[in-house]
């Protein structure tokens, strides 16, 4: 039998942060100012690179900064202005078509994948899924590098459709393209961790449901939709919402994919908002209005990921036990 | 059980380690803030006197920043023969290439900040525009420059000017010239040397076309040279002499129109490959014949001999085609300007000057251009040096810097302004591909971009 411990100082009982002290406790020795010092690196580093930034960020997006240490405050100026701004309304298409592609394509396929390895169907599925999971390993910019050279005229790709009679296609080089391209190396390097996280998700699973549903004469497709499926929401959730989080942050890819033009791709079809963000700060040197993009940005992923929340019950009462709401009561 | 002392002296213990962590985490603010790593601190005071050779000589470290490894070399080198024509002043350079990008952004974010700056520093000509607007953070090089001025093919520090006043000196001329291969051309039973007019190519073009089966030429549709090119050759240009955009100009109109008709009527021209002149596989199809001519700057000569091997020999320059008899035949494209940051300790100032002023505007410098950079001068007189006439095996075993000095009294210059980058940046991304590609109207394409840079303002 576990007793209460004695040291309200060790487990903030009696005397911890908020409640009364002990009279006659040295003030060093206080459980609220040993708590402060404690957490004051953390405090502190967190305010001067993330809040402090954050502030920062908001407060140049009302001003107007295109020379070095000038400014001037124009209220929601830069904001109305990305309103007009073709380059944002392109940016913001790009990135939001990248980012349902992305949704589309990787989360049911890793579920499917991880299913499969789950399964017991597949011979050697750890030796599959490290052959799967290994492309996180690259450095991004290296997994540009190399797929720039792979869907270039003469590259991998265009070779491979050779083999099947079909035509070499100017992957990087038209527009039509750039988002296909872009895909192709989301799903070729994200695959692997997102089964990884559904393998996860699958193995917490208990046996003896599938089992019941095998004598009950369930397919394994059946299987999958009525028990994999369901159970696995608070993954797929998860999994969703990094994968929105990630597409809406595209960048390293496209700048890499597309080096030579800053990024943007043909006629700026692989344009996503973090480059248009990066070129109109750097290229343009127009703070204020990267800065505004910033903001969109933050709020476009915020609003976004809420209603993917929302959509998926995670502020509601469930039987899967996600729902925050019971679980804080 | 602990005694108070001990438990004061454990809090203490962690409070100046708490103490170090947040100095450790915020103790750049007296040095480099804009994280570049190789930039090294000072190291002495300026104007300490320390012996050099046999005197006394001052010496004065002076950092420097560039995106091209052989700039740094050339500085340094020039550095060298600095200290060993006198002996009052020693500089010191310490170089650092980052990637043109990056190098750009950090001088931005360190001339914002305040602190961080190099002395010395290349600026690409594209990157230029923002570190013109409002308060120039350069140093004026007005007194170098009007010191050479005679000399010097003035055209050339036109894009580092601002009001009138010149920021930098470039690395070359960028005289924009006509790459023949005279292998596909002599097939074709073109002379090169008969073609001075557009209309002289497009005959020429045409011949190519049918007896060779090749494209007379490449346009580029991710990148702006070849539209660049004879937009300034017809007279336009992004900017006018007084930093006033001209993109609507009629000329520039008329320049994209001319390059649709190539592509899209006499079919003499098509897209680059890979899209833009340094795509692998553009080089990969010049290389192997896949085009009979292409115009681009003088520095990319440099380019053959690394990435097209197998033209060597074959590859003949000429001037541009003229688009009236006895008009211009060249232009300028692309550059790197060497400037000198406000951020200098003022003791500095005139060592750098004077050094900028010797490793870039001196007969000897300017030879070095071509001897070791490979770029063409823009000192007049040198062109007429023996080591800027010596034939080269590479480029049909001609003069080729001969060749440029015919050229320099048809030289159109170009100018730049506050929003040079973005202009190059839209001529890029969008309208080389809109002109070249989708056909859009000439006249439609340019008044977009205007609309877009306009809004920018």
């Amino acid at each position: 039998m576990l007793r209460a411990p004695k040291s309200p100082r060790l487990l903030g009982g009696e005397g911890g942060v908020g409640q009364e002290r002990r009279p006659g406790t040295p003030f060093l020795q206080r459980p609220g100012v040993v708590a402060t010092v404690f957490l004051a690196p953390f405090l502190v580093l967190f305010f001067v690179f993330r809040v402090w930034p954050i502030i920062s960020a908001v407060s140049i997006s009302f001003q107007d900064i295109q020379s070095i240490g000038q400014g001037e405050f124009i209220g929601l100026g830069n904001y109305q202005s990305l309103l007009d701004d073709e380059r944002f309304s392109a940016a913001l298409r790009n990135t939001a078509m990248y980012t349902g592609g992305t949704l589309l394509l990787l989360v049911p396929i890793p579920l499917m994948l991880a299913a499969l390895l789950h399964s017991g169907s597949v011979k050697a599925p750890g030796a599959f899924r490290t052959i799967l999971f290994l492309p996180l390993l690259a450095g991004l910019v290296v997994v540009g590098v190399v797929f720039q050279l792979i869907l270039s005229q003469n590259g991998v790709m265009n070779a491979g459709l050779g083999l099947f009679g079909l035509p070499s296609l100017a992957w990087l080089e038209v527009p039509e393209l750039a988002l296909p391209s872009l895909l192709i190396v989301a799903v070729w390097r994200w695959t692997g961790i997102n089964i990884v996280y559904f393998s996860t998700g699958l193995a917490t699973i208990p046996n003896d449901l599938y089992e019941a549903a095998v004598i009950d004469g369930a397919s394994g497709f059946r299987r999958f939709l009525h028990i994999s499926l369901p159970l696995t929401k608070p993954i797929i959730l998860f999994v969703s919402v990094l994968t929105l989080i990630g597409g809406f942050q595209l960048f390293v890819e496209p700048f890499i994919l597309w080096a030579q033009q800053g990024g943007v791709g043909p006629n700026r079809a692989g344009m996503s908002i973090v480059v248009l963000l990066y070129r109109t700060a750097f290229t343009n040197f127009q703070l204020g209005l990267a800065s505004a993009i910033g903001v969109v940005l933050a709020l476009i992923i915020m609003v976004t990921a809420i209603i993917q929340l929302r959509a998926f019950g995670f502020f509601s009462r469930d039987e899967t036990g996600s729902g925050r709401r019971r679980r804080s009561r | 059980m602990l005694t108070k002392s001990v438990r004061y002296l454990r809090i203490l213990v962690m409070v100046v380690v708490l103490g170090m962590v947040v100095a450790a985490c915020g103790g750049q603010s007296g040095s480099d803030t804009t994280s570049a790593p190789d930039a090294p601190a000072e190291t002495e005071a300026p104007g300490e006197e320390e012996p050099s050779g046999g005197g006394e000589a001052q010496v004065v470290d002076l950092t420097f920043w560039t995106f091209v490894q052989a700039h740094a070399d050339f500085i340094e080198s020039q550095a060298a023969d600095y200290n060993a024509s006198q002996s009052d002043v020693e500089i010191r350079i310490e170089s650092t290439s980052i990637d043109w990008d990056d190098m750009h952004n950090r001088l931005l974010i360190a001339l914002q900040s305040g602190t961080g700056a190099p002395d010395l520093v290349d600026v690409e000509i594209s990157r230029f525009g923002p570190f013109s607007r409002g308060e120039v953070q350069l140093h004026p090089l007005t007194d170098i420059v009007e010191r050479n001025s005679e000399n010097l093919v003035s055209e050339r520090l036109a894009p580092y000017m601002v009001d009138g006043v010149p920021y930098g000196i470039d690395y070359h001329l960028g005289a924009f010239l006509m790459y023949y291969n005279t292998e596909i051309t002599d097939a074709a039973g073109v002379d090169i040397d008969a073609i001075e007019t557009w209309d002289d190519y497009i005959e020429a073009g045409l011949k190519v076309k049918e007896e060779v089966g090749v494209p007379m030429t490449t346009i580029e549709t991710s990148g702006g040279f070849s539209l660049n090119g004879l937009m300034l050759l017809n007279g336009g240009g992004r900017y006018d002499a007084s930093n006033n955009r001209i993109l609507e100009d009629p000329a520039n109109i008329e320049a994209a129109e001319f390059i649709q008709d190539l592509i899209f009527e006499q079919e003499i021209a098509v897209a680059a490959p890979g899209t833009h002149h340094h795509a692998v596989e553009f080089f990969e199809s010049f290389n192997a014949g896949g085009s009979a001519s292409l115009w681009m700057p003088q520095w990319y000569m440099i380019r053959f001999p690394e990435n097209m091997p197998d033209v060597e020999g074959k590859i003949k320059v000429r001037p541009l085609p003229a688009f009236e008899p006895g008009g211009a035949v060249t232009t300028m494209g692309g550059g790197t300007g060497t400037a000198i940051t406000r951020q200098i300790d003022p003791d500095k100032v005139e060592a750098a000057m004077d050094f900028l002023e010797f490793a870039k505007l001196t007969y000897d410098a300017q030879v070095k251009l071509w001897t070791v950079l490979g770029f063409d001068p823009f000192w007049l007189e040198v062109y007429d040096d023996p080591a800027l006439q010596e034939p080269d095996p590479w480029f049909g075993n001609e003069p080729v810097m001969a060749s440029i000095k015919d050229m320099l009294d048809r030289l159109i210059p170009e100018y730049t302004g506050p929003h040079y980058a973005e202009i190059s940046a839209r001529m890029g991304d969008v309208m080389a591909f809109d002109l070249f590609v989708d056909q859009k109207p000439a006249a439609e394409v340019f008044a977009e971009a205007e609309a877009e840079i306009a809004g920018m303002e």
